[in-house]
């Protein structure tokens, strides 16, 4: 189920917020878990026997490194729960890779296994394995009480698509947590919003890059309209769907964290990276780059350990090269950052940012590449360099067709709208016109939101597979 | 309004929205037809074990709750003026308005189909006609977007090249150019076909090129209710419908129309079909395999074989005055190879009248 669906908002969300608002206390945390269930087998009824064997691993080995805390078992009971959450993930997700890969380099034919991914595979795998180093390290304890803990690992809101919620992020929230009138209703508004940035931004551009993709009337013009196109669907579509997660946690009393911060405003990589998707940079920055001794090492080692980083971090996102290509530009770009152009970037106004955007621009053009050799020709056909030609009626056509949801779009992902938005609070008139508006405003985001579901049936989810 | 009320109204009014349209949803007796899509809607599917362990259950339900969800056509109404006037869009759903008329993006030009086409008439030039004493004609009818894209910026196919591309590969076959005869108000503003009240001298001059000359004089009836076309349905938007005329003559009445599917004898207008949900269809019955039609008083002792798409459907009567016998072959319901158990090739005239929709989309041909 995603979010995004009529299934979702009028036949499931609030049912289930009915039902968590009516049981007492000690309860809430079952619906919580009856309701993540449902909502993982409503897409995947199969693999649900793999998330619940992984969250009882991960319950047991959890009470069992604490228990040997300190001791040569602890550190084993860490690696077998390691061992069987990373087994998974590789399993389902990179054995593929692994044989074609394989099977190129050493002319064999052997068969490939053609898995389905379990949907949030890697996002719940990521939480298991930072919940048991946690441990590991005694920041913090295992949970004892199985619902609590399969509650933390299912839950619907963050499941699929992040983010990624450490439990130290809300093991308190678990045992004893607030719903307050103000909570609900900015996790309403936050949801809505995101639901809007996904259908009525992500979506459209969406619709504009398979124009593109299927056409045979390519133009520069063309390229470079698929390419902000395909730069701001990414944006609008990963960061609605955490936008509706952490509305959808605030409902439930959780507070989950940011995983976006306008990355397209960044003036350097560096601080793209800061804004963008925070919650898996900070997770392999805790989990991998730290203990592989971080920049506290000699420049060599530092260069490595960025290498490993961003590769991984590629890699993360899909089994595939491009992928792969994707994570090491970007640990190129900030090794050159870090080394040389940091300070320069600093001091201009505007070429920091048009280099960020250039370079981002390029990036998810890899990554929404079937292929690198792809990947390369595109790029390519951006700066000119294809036979291609600069425009043709078609790409004028499109531009025109999809200006204003561009335009939309663009201003949509630097922080001004919200700051105008905000400063009416301080003007008297404004803001009470605002608080009538306000609700008006979301019940009719709701309102086109489902007129767009009702209607039309593209409806993909970019990170729904990661 | 303070913040606490705001807060208030804001989630009751969201909660009561989505509470009462779920209800309802569930509630609703399902609808099972949309007339303006002219489809029927999905059902509510089969659960039972084996639907749910595999996941059939749950995409059946996506489709279902999708077409079955209260108001629907307002909401697909509410979509496409947003996509319209909001977001400035110049489709939705690939349908474009212009000057009041509706059609659909017809692009790119798809070269390997107008080569199929050829192909699948080739094969019949070579199975059937190659060596008979049968003239070959041929005439394509330019769609909607010839008169309404190019001149309006919209993305449009290059109409010449695709009638030069099927006319060089029917090198067997006259053209018969008909282009120059139509104009966009020769069409309904709702749906893709022309009008049949307007296309009269096209039918003079597609008979004339093979030889016979039409001259009957015909009774202008109007269809007494309104005529929504296939783009009204999919474009969503409140339009005014088109009315549908129809040319009647006394002669008619003495033609014999036969029917090889259903093996029964049909009228050239057929009024239970006009009531229908594509009043369109009226003419001839709409989608036939093949037709005979047989006409006593024709002014020719001639007879003619039309491979044809649904355009031929509304401009076939206007012929039947010139030919005893005409032979209507729709290739998109019946293969190319079965027609020698039903058609005996015996050098009539043979016309190949295709729109440039079906000629670049011509998968469906047979």
């Amino acid at each position: 189920m995603i979010f995004s669906s009529i299934t979702f908002l009028y036949y499931f969300i609030p049912w289930v917020v009915l039902l968590y608002f009516l049981v007492p206390w000690h309860l809430k945390n079952s619906i919580l878990l009856l309701a993540s269930l449902i909502f993982y087998a409503w897409g995947e009824p199969l693999y649900l026997i793999y998330m619940l064997v992984s969250i009882v691993q991960g319950y047991i080995l959890g009470i069992l490194i604490e228990k040997y805390c300190n001791r040569w078992q602890s550190k084993l009971f860490l690696i077998s729960t390691t061992l069987f959450s990373l087994g998974l993930l590789v399993y389902f997700k990179y054995a593929d890779f692994f044989i074609v890969n394989f099977n190129a380099v050493t002319g064999l034919s052997l068969p490939l296994l053609k898995f389905t991914l379990p949907i949030g595979i890697s996002f719940y795998t990521f939480q298991l394995l930072s919940y048991a180093v946690d441990i590991y390290r005694g920041k913090v304890p295992a949970q004892k009480n199985i619902i609590n803990f399969a509650a933390y690992v299912a839950m619907f809101p963050q499941l699929v698509a992040g983010p990624i919620v450490r439990y130290s992020d809300i093991a308190i929230q678990l045992n004893i947590r607030r719903h307050r009138l103000s909570d609900i209703a900015y996790g309403v508004r936050r949801f809505l919003i995101g639901l809007s940035k996904k259908i009525l931004i992500a979506n459209v551009l969406g619709e504009l890059v398979a124009v593109f993709k299927s056409s045979d009337d390519k133009s520069v013009l063309f390229v470079w309209i698929y390419a902000f196109a395909c730069t701001l669907q990414i944006y609008f579509d990963f960061s609605g769907y955490s936008d509706m997660a952490i509305g959808l946690g605030k409902i439930f009393g959780f507070c989950f964290p940011e995983n976006f911060n306008y990355p397209y405003i960044s003036g350097s990589i560096s601080e793209f990276w800061r804004r963008w998707h925070m919650s898996l940079g900070k997770w392999f920055r805790d989990y991998l780059y730290i203990p592989l001794g971080g920049n506290r090492v000699s420049t060599w080692k530092w260069i490595r350990n960025i290498l490993i980083v961003w590769m991984a971090t590629g890699f993360w996102h899909g089994a595939s090269w491009n992928f792969i290509l994707w994570g090491l530009l970007f640990a190129i770009l900030l090794i050159i950052e870090k080394l040389w152009i940091l300070k320069y970037l600093a001091d201009s106004k505007i070429v920091k940012h048009i280099y960020v955007l250039f370079f981002v621009i390029v990036s998810f053009i890899i990554f929404d590449s079937q292929t690198v050799r792809g990947a390369f020709e595109t790029v390519g056909d951006m700066l000119g360099l294809g036979a291609l030609p600069f425009a043709t009626i078609q790409s004028i056509y499109y531009l025109k067709s999809y200006a204003v949801i561009l335009i939309i779009a663009i201003i949509g992902a630097t922080p001004y709208p919200a700051k105008l938005w905000n400063k009416l609070d301080n003007m008297h008139i404004a803001a009470n016109i605002k608080n009538i508006l306000e609700p008006l405003f979301l019940l009719l985001y709701l309102l086109v939101c489902t007129s767009f579901l009702v209607d039309g049936s593209f409806n993909p989810f970019l990170y729904f597979r990661f | 309004m303070g913040e606490y009320l705001k807060n208030l109204v804001m989630i009751c009014t969201v909660f009561l929205f989505l509470i009462v349209f779920s209800i309802w949803g569930i509630v609703k007796p399902d609808a099972t037809v949309s007339v303006s899509e002219r489809r029927t809607l999905a059902e509510f599917p089969k659960i039972n074990v084996s639907t749910i362990k595999s996941g059939k259950f749950m995409s059946e339900w996506e489709v279902y709750v999708l077409d079955q969800f209260p108001m629907r056509q307002q909401f697909r109404t509410l979509k496409a003026v947003t996509v319209f006037d909001v977001f400035m869009q110049k489709d939705n759903n690939g349908i474009y308005i212009q000057d009041g008329y509706l059609s659909k993006l017809e692009y790119p030009f798809h070269e390997e189909s107008v080569e199929y086409a050829a192909d699948r008439f080739r094969f019949i030039y070579d199975k059937y006609l190659d060596g008979k004493a049968s003239n070959v004609y041929l005439s394509v009818i330019p769609d909607k977007n010839y008169f309404m894209a190019h001149q309006n910026g919209y993305p449009s196919i290059n109409y010449t090249r695709l009638i030069n591309s099927i006319q060089n590969k029917m090198d067997y076959a006259k053209y018969i150019d008909i282009t120059g005869l139509l104009e966009l108000n020769d069409y309904y503003r709702t749906d893709t076909h022309w009008r049949q009240e307007n296309i009269e001298s096209v039918a003079g001059r597609l008979a004339y090129e093979m030889g016979v000359t039409l001259t009957a004089g015909y009774t202008k009836r109007i269809l007494e209710i309104p005529f929504y076309g296939v783009y009204f349905g999919q474009n969503a938007l409140p339009v005014e419908a088109d009315n549908i005329y129809y040319m009647d003559n006394g002669m008619f009445d003495n033609c014999t129309i036969y029917d090889y599917e259903t093996d029964s004898y049909i009228p050239m207008y057929d009024m239970e079909k006009a009531y229908g949900k594509d009043s369109y269809e009226m003419f001839l019955s709409g989608s036939k395999a093949l037709l005979t039609i047989e006409n006593p008083q024709a002014v020719s002792d001639k007879e003619l074989i039309i491979f044809r798409d649904s355009f031929g459907s509304s401009l076939i009567p206007y012929l039947a005055e010139g030919y005893t016998k005409m032979t209507i072959v729709d290739i998109r319901y019946i293969s190319s190879h079965m027609l020698g158990h039903f058609i005996n090739f015996d050098g009539q005239d043979i016309l190949f009248l295709y729109s440039t929709s079906v000629l670049n989309n011509s998968i469906t041909l047979k």
